[in-house]
């Protein structure tokens, strides 16, 4: 599922008229599995899918040329790993609520956890490369971006649950559960 | 903490630690180990996609002439489904003669391209063409269309190569002002999402005579680009304490990009 979002990532168009926005599916991808998983294989899955992300989008630095004095610098490759760590913890903070069953809170804070991501990703930016610019548009290309991606939440979350059906895996929900009855008897 | 997280949290940051301090040209080979992966199936689903949007192009214009149909002959029809074809040719043909032109009139040898993704990134100004190493594509080979430089090949790679804009603040270039002895650094400015971006061209001396529609062109300082490829034309200047800096608007239409070449050498005299 990882490496499909990836392949279709690249065929995501830009939503035209608002400002560049886009559905980012695999971090989506990435959001909605970590919130069923563990720790442990929440981390694994962060370490997979922010070394596809760099693979796919981290720009390497220019080589040296003494005509350009002030070279831009990039973002290192591996930093999205944990970008993705970080936004697979605030999913696994509200997995009690999943768990009951109350999956549309994962949903809106899926789209929390995106625009924490690109926002802490351009000030990134802004920290290695210096000139602060912070414009309108960017802020609301991080908005749109998000709530376009938490807008597609639903239809990854029911995917998921057909993909685990099909493969014969439970994602339990505590709501769903029999509770125990005691009797005295 | 439980001991399966712990050592998941171990492993985690021992990965993190191995992928931040990989060297430029392991990166490199992981990239295009990736492209390799995934080249096939972002061409197949170019493909894919360019026969989705022909049929659904075909579709609306068949509803357009069903309406027409009511009234017109079937023969009659059949030539108007002709006559798109044949225009269709014809804008084909019309490029593709454009592409001739320049390859002809350009002093550099230039292999043409077509576009088969743009922006696939949220913060990078991208492109991904459709010729690689194969076609003598080279690391930071510049890519031109006839209104001017595009931007540079970022990573060759078998079959496919990604190209940075010139609309980027990453793609850099030693450029010089029509008519002065002006030269700065032109490059993208960071943030901007409208159709027409600006340029910056920055390090200009503080006095700089540089006035709104005098044009700018690479200077060819540094190698990484031939001089005398137009940039874009100043909008206006900032004037600064001790360098002024100068807005440029692109000669190149970046939303209508469909074909660039890319520059492989220099024709002999």
């Amino acid at each position: 599922m990882i490496l499909l979002s990836a392949v279709l990532q690249q065929f995501m168009p830009i939503i035209g008229g608002v400002y560049d926005a886009r559905i980012l599916l695999l971090p989506l991808c990435f959001l909605c599995i970590s919130v069923t998983l563990n720790p442990a294989g929440m981390l694994f899955i962060a370490y997979i899918c922010g070394f596809i992300w760099d693979a796919q989008h981290v720009l390497l630095p220019e080589p040296e040329n003494a005509a350009y004095t002030q070279p831009v610098e990039s973002l290192p490759f591996g930093y999205s790993i944990i970008l993705y760590a970080m936004m697979g913890m605030l999913m696994l903070s509200i997995q009690p609520l999943f768990r009951q069953g109350k999956w549309h809170y994962s949903a809106l804070v899926t789209g929390l956890a995106i625009f924490l991501y690109l926002t802490i990703e351009y000030l990134l930016i802004f920290f290695v490369r210096g000139r602060w610019s912070f414009t309108e548009p960017t802020l609301l290309k991080i908005i749109f971006t998000s709530l376009f991606t938490m807008a597609a939440s639903p239809l990854v979350y029911w995917f998921l649950f057909k993909l685990a059906d099909s493969c014969h895996y439970i994602i339990s929900y505590e709501g769903l559960k029999r509770k125990r009855r005691y009797s005295i008897d | 903490m439980k001991p399966l997280t712990l050592i998941a949290l171990l492993l985690f940051i021992a990965g993190t630690a191995f992928a931040l301090t990989r060297s430029e040209s392991t990166v490199r080979s992981i990239q295009h180990s990736y492209y390799k992966l995934i080249g096939p199936a972002l061409k197949s689903g170019t493909s894919l996609a360019n026969t989705a949007n022909a049929l659904t192009r075909e579709f609306d214009h068949s509803e357009e002439l069903e309406l027409k149909l009511e009234a017109a002959e079937a023969e009659r029809d059949s030539l108007r489904i002709i006559a798109i074809r044949v225009r269709e040719l014809e804008a084909e043909n019309n490029q593709l003669r454009s592409v001739l032109d320049f390859q002809k009139q350009t002093p550099f040898n230039v292999t043409a391209t077509r576009v088969i993704r743009r922006n696939p990134s949220t913060w990078w100004q991208k492109i991904i063409i459709d010729r690689g190493r194969e076609s003598d594509i080279t690391l930071n080979a510049p890519v031109l269309n006839a209104a001017g430089l595009v931007g540079k090949v970022e990573s060759p790679e078998s079959g496919l190569s990604p190209v940075i804009l010139l609309t980027d603040e990453k793609c850099q270039v030693a450029a010089k002002v029509e008519g002065t002895h002006e030269v700065g650094i032109l490059s993208g400015r960071r943030g901007q999402l409208d159709a027409n971006p600006l340029l910056s061209l920055r390090f200009l001396s503080k006095d700089a005579p540089v006035r709104s529609g005098m044009r700018v062109f690479s200077s060819g300082d540094g190698g990484l680009f031939p001089p005398n490829i137009l940039l874009g034309t100043v909008e206006s200047v900032i004037p600064g304490a001790s360098e002024s800096e100068a807005l440029v608007r692109p000669s190149v239409d970046f939303e209508n990009l469909d074909v660039v070449f890319v520059v492989t050498g220099t024709k002999p005299e």
